[in-house]
C-alpha cells in the first residue's frame, strides 16, 4: 500500500503499551481520504481507542509507517495533533470546576496558537461558530461541571470543531446523547466532512446516521477484520456479524 | 523595599518575606490543587529540609542545597510517573519517603558524631533571622511565579482543565509541566526558612482552596487566592512581631480559619429557594 496524499495513511502499524506482552494494534493498513465519513466498531478491547490515539500520536507506534494530514505519525505527533480533532471516549469533570463551556470550547484552539499567543479575533469567532453550530448559546457561560454528560460532550466536540481540524477523530461520541440529539450530532459531522473534513468515529450506536453509504471499518483482537462501504441500514447487521469471533 | 513604611528591619524583614512568600505559594498553589497534585507540597518541603540537613552537613549553605534537593525531586518526579507508568501522586509519595529518609539520616548522624543540628527553623519558620538576601531571592521567584502563569495561562489553564485532552489539542503539556514543578521547587526552598516545611502545605494549598469557594473562573482564582494569601500572612506577620508570637503558625491558622468561613459563606454550595 503507498500513499498518495490520503489524510491517514497506516501501513501495517503496531501499536504496544509499555510492559505489554503484545501489541494492541496488529498490522492495520488504512487509506482515509479527505472528507470521508467512516465509523470504526468491533466488541470491547478490539483497540478502536488505541487505533484513534495511534492515529493522533498520543500512542507509540513500534512498527510500520503511518502518515497523517502528510505527516509522519512517530516524528510529528505534536504537530499532527495541532491538525486532528480528537473527541475522548471518558471523561469527567468535578461540579464546582471553574470553566465554562465557552471557556473550554475556545480551549480547543489553544493548541494551534502556540506559545506565548493569546487567543485573538479569529479564535473567538471560531468558537462562537463552533457554539452556534451544536446549538450550545444557551449554556455557553454555565460552568462545564454543572452540565449533563449529553451537554458536556457536546461541548467536548464544540471544542474540536472550534479547531477546525483537518480530521476528526471521535471516541463513543454519542455515548451520553439521547436519541434526537444523536441525529443532530450525526448531521453536523455529516456536514464537516461534505466540508472536506476527514470524520473517523468509534462508535456502538447506529441509529442516528445519516442517509448516506458509509465506510464501516470493524476491529477484533487489533486487527481490522472488516473495511467496506455500505448503506447505513446494514450498518449494524455488518457490524455486529464481523464483531463475533468466527 | 516596604522600608519606607515600616522602619523596624527585623519587622520589615518579616513583612516582606511572607508577602512574596505567600504569593509565590498562592499562584502556584491555584496550579497545585486544580491538578490534584497537592502532595506536591509537602514532598517538596520535604526534599527541601532533606537538602538542608545536607547543606549543614557538608558545611555549605543550607538554603543552596534546599534548592537543589528540590530541583532534583522537580526533575525526577515527571519521568518517573511517565516512565514508571504511576500516578504523579504515587511518584510524589516515593520521593518523600526518600527525602524524609535522607533528612534523618543525616540529622541522626549529625547528632551521633556530636554536631547538634536544630531542625526547629526548618520545620516551623523563623522570620526572624533572615538575611536580606533571602528576601530578595523570594521576590524573584514571586515574580517568576506570577510570570510563568501570565506568559503561559492559556497552556497551564488547559492543563489544569484536563491534562489528556491538553495533550490532545496539540498543547505541548510535559514543558509546560516540568516548567511549573522547576519554579514549585524553588519556591518551596526559599520558603522553607520562613515558614517551615510543616507549614509550606498550608500556603500552597489554603489559599487556592478559599478562592476556589468563590471563583467561577481559574483566572479569577489566580488573582484572588493571593490576594487572600499576602493579606493575611503580611497581618499575621504584624501581629505575630506585635504580640511576640510565632509567626508561620499563627498565620497559618488564621489561614484555615478562614477556609472554614469561606465553606460556610461559599455561593457554591447555595441551593435557590426560587421556583422559577
Amino acid at each position: 500500500m503507498s500513499c498518495n496524499g490520503e489524510i491517514i495513511c497506516l501501513e501495517n502499524i503496531y501499536t504496544a503499551y509499555e510492559g505489554a506482552a503484545y501489541p494492541v494494534i496488529r498490522g492495520i493498513s488504512l487509506a482515509i481520504r479527505q472528507g470521508e465519513y467512516a465509523i470504526v466498531g468491533g466488541p470491547n478491547g478490539a483497540g478502536k481507542t488505541t487505533l484513534l490515539e495511534s492515529i493522533n500520536g498520543m500512542l507509540t507506534i513500534t512498527h510500520g509507517n503511518a502518515y497523517v494530514c502528510g505527516m509522519d505519525v512517530r516524528r510529528h505527533g505534536h504537530e499532527i495533533r495541532r491538525k486532528v480533532g480528537y473527541v475522548v471516549q471518558s471523561f469527567y469533570f468535578d461540579p464546582l470546576t471553574p470553566f465554562t463551556a465557552e471557556e473550554v470550547i475556545t480551549m480547543g484552539r489553544y493548541g494551534l496558537m502556540g506559545l506565548l499567543k493569546r487567543p485573538g479575533e479569529a479564535d473567538y469567532r471560531a468558537a462562537e461558530a463552533a457554539i452556534r453550530l451544536l446549538g450550545l448559546e444557551d449554556i455557553a457561560h454555565k460552568p462545564i461541571g454543572t452540565l449533563s454528560g449529553g451537554q458536556q460532550q457536546k461541548v467536548l466536540i464544540a471544542q474540536n470543531i472550534a479547531k477546525e481540524p483537518e480530521l476528526m477523530l471521535l471516541d463513543e461520541p454519542f455515548s451520553n446523547l439521547d436519541l434526537c440529539t444523536r441525529e443532530f450530532v450525526s448531521g453536523v459531522l455529516r456536514e464537516l466532512s461534505r466540508k472536506g473534513i476527514a470524520v473517523v468515529m468509534v462508535c456502538h450506536a447506529f441509529d442516528g446516521l445519516p442517509d448516506e453509504r458509509i465506510r464501516i471499518l470493524v476491529m477484533r483482537d487489533g486487527s481490522l477484520c472488516l473495511d467496506e462501504t455500505c448503506d447505513p441500514d446494514l450498518v449494524e447487521a455488518k457490524v455486529r456479524r464481523a464483531s463475533v469471533v468466527q | 523595599m516596604l522600608g519606607f513604611i515600616i522602619q523596624n528591619n527585623i519587622v520589615c524583614n518579616a513583612v516582606e518575606a511572607m508577602l512574596f512568600t505567600s504569593i509565590a505559594c498562592a499562584v502556584l498553589g491555584v496550579i497545585i490543587t486544580q491538578i490534584n497534585i497537592s502532595s506536591i507540597g509537602f514532598t517538596m518541603a520535604h526534599a527541601a529540609f532533606a537538602g538542608a540537613a545536607v547543606g549543614m552537613f557538608l558545611g555549605v549553605s543550607a538554603t543552596l542545597v534546599a534548592v537543589a534537593f528540590s530541583l532534583a525531586v522537580a526533575l525526577l518526579l515527571g519521568p518517573l510517573s511517565d516512565r514508571a507508568k504511576i500516578s504523579t501522586d504515587t511518584a510524589l509519595g516515593v520521593l518523600f519517603g526518600m527525602s524524609m529518609a535522607v533528612a534523618i539520616f543525616f540529622i541522626a548522624y549529625m547528632q551521633h558524631i556530636g554536631r547538634g543540628f536544630n531542625a526547629t527553623a526548618l520545620l516551623f519558620g523563623d522570620v526572624i533571622s533572615l538575611y536580606r538576601h533571602e528576601v530578595y531571592g523570594l521576590a524573584v521567584i514571586s515574580v517568576l511565579a506570577v510570570l510563568f502563569v501570565v506568559l503561559f495561562y492559556k497552556e497551564i489553564s488547559a492543563i489544569v482543565f484536563n491534562r489528556k485532552i491538553a495533550e490532545a489539542s496539540g498543547i505541548r503539556v510535559t514543558p509546560i509541566y516540568y516548567g511549573m514543578l522547576f519554579i514549585i521547587a524553588i519556591a518551596v526552598a526559599l520558603s522553607l526558612n520562613i515558614i517551615g516545611g510543616l507549614l509550606l502545605y498550608v500556603w500552597l494549598v489554603t489559599p487556592a482552596a478559599i478562592a476556589y469557594q468563590f471563583c467561577y473562573s481559574v483566572r479569577s482564582m489566580f488573582v484572588v487566592a493571593p490576594l487572600i494569601a499576602a493579606a493575611i500572612s503580611v497581618a499575621g506577620a504584624v501581629a505575630g512581631l506585635e504580640f511576640s508570637l510565632p509567626v508561620a503558625p499563627l498565620t497559618a491558622v488564621a489561614l484555615g480559619g478562614v477556609f472554614m468561613a469561606a465553606v460556610i459563606l461559599s455561593p457554591k454550595r447555595r441551593i435557590t429557594d426560587s421556583k422559577s
